[in-house]
């Protein structure tokens, strides 16, 4: 047991705190916008977050038997998870911004140049 | 040797590995005639069941032939459904640069799915499901029509997929002619190279299977990528 192994074990900690709250934002935010968010929340910290942290853990754990070989598919399915999480709820928020289905009151509208088709 | 007993150790605390398992164990990785493969479930698949996975790879082969019947088309419809009819849309620039980082790593880990079938849970359907993920992606992001102007279409998906299937035939046969059994492993396929295991004849089949179900899968989104408007211009069918 190293500090690695105790490092992984707080990112799990947040990790699990994150999709909690991705969870509960899921269940009591409005309209469909800030729930795309809290779903985020729940992706990034509670799918990636956690998956840096087993990475670690395994690195830290000297007693598992081939933890390179966890630690890296760990860390590889992370990156992953990084990148395409953001670009996949950017693309259902425009989708949805641009078919005009979603009915919400504006503060501010940053995409208000952008027509939608109907 | 300790992957195996290790396994063994973690999985059945206290009790002995049952008289099958132990049997399945010492000719996929310990006996003289094992292919030294550590991942016994491919070991089973190929060398064990192996006519039962080559008639699956047959179901699955029957599938696309399926599709390819039910989507026929002339040379000259062909072509047309290679033309877009207006421009066609993209997705915006930030789902499209994801797009092409992404492909590149979809690419690199199916390949390592398949090719280290023997070696860890995986193999060459699963690897080439992965596979097939990447061309899906191209065609959601860009279009179908950029995915074949870079070269890759229909025709071409269809001669890959011929290679796997011909390539898993042919390392089928090839131990009748070492005088041995259809489809048998060892001691035709060398187990190691170089020190490094190589299954015997599993890390070819899971390459071949690889290339024959992406490809397939390929052609198949393809197909379904053509837009419904054109093939009833094609078929002549008005709303």
């Amino acid at each position: 047991m190293s500090l690695l192994f105790y490092m992984g074990a707080f990112l799990i900690v947040i990790g699990a705190l994150c999709d909690f709250f991705g969870a509960l934002g899921l269940l009591r935010f409005p309209n469909f916008y800030v729930r795309l968010h809290a779903a985020t929340v729940g992706i990034i910290g509670g799918a990636a977050v956690p998956l840096f942290g087993v990475a670690l853990l395994a690195l830290g754990a000297d007693f598992l038997p081939h933890r390179y070989a966890i630690a890296g598919a760990s860390f590889v399915t992370g990156i992953v998870v990084l990148i395409v999480s953001p670009a996949g709820s950017h693309a259902l928020a425009y989708a949805a911004h641009k078919a005009g289905l979603v009915e919400w009151e504006p503060e501010v509208d940053h995409l208000e140049g952008v027509e939608g088709d109907g | 040797m300790t992957y195996a007993v290790l396994s063994a150790g973690l999985l059945g605390t206290g009790s002995e590995v049952r008289p099958l398992g132990e049997f399945y164990l010492v000719n996929s990785y310990f006996g003289d005639y094992s292919a030294k493969s550590p991942e016994v479930v491919t070991s089973i698949l190929w060398d064990y069941r192996g006519v039962d996975t080559l008639f699956e790879t047959a179901v699955f082969f029957l599938a696309i032939i399926g599709s390819l019947t039910v989507f026929r088309l002339t040379k000259e419809q062909e072509e047309e459904v290679k033309r877009p009819e207006r421009p066609p849309t993209e997705m915006t620039s930030i789902v499209r640069d994801v797009t092409r980082v992404i492909v590149v790593m979809i690419l690199a880990v199916s390949a390592s799915i398949a090719l280290h079938g023997h070696l860890t849970p995986g193999g060459g359907f699963q690897g080439g499901s992965a596979l097939a993920v990447a061309p899906l992606l191209i065609i959601a992001a860009y279009s179908k029509y950029a995915l074949e102007k870079s070269g890759f279409d229909k025709t071409r998906a269809l001669i890959l997929r011929s290679v796997g299937l011909l390539g898993i035939a042919l390392v089928a046969v090839i131990p009748l002619l070492y005088g041995g059994y259809v489809m048998q492993n060892q001691p035709v396929f060398p187990a190691e190279l170089g020190g490094q295991p190589l299954g015997g004849s599993l890390i070819y089949y899971n390459l071949f299977e690889f290339l024959a179900v992406g490809a397939g899968f390929t052609a198949v989104f393809l197909l379904l990528a053509i837009p419904e408007e054109k093939f009833k211009k094609l078929l002549g069918v008005d709303e």
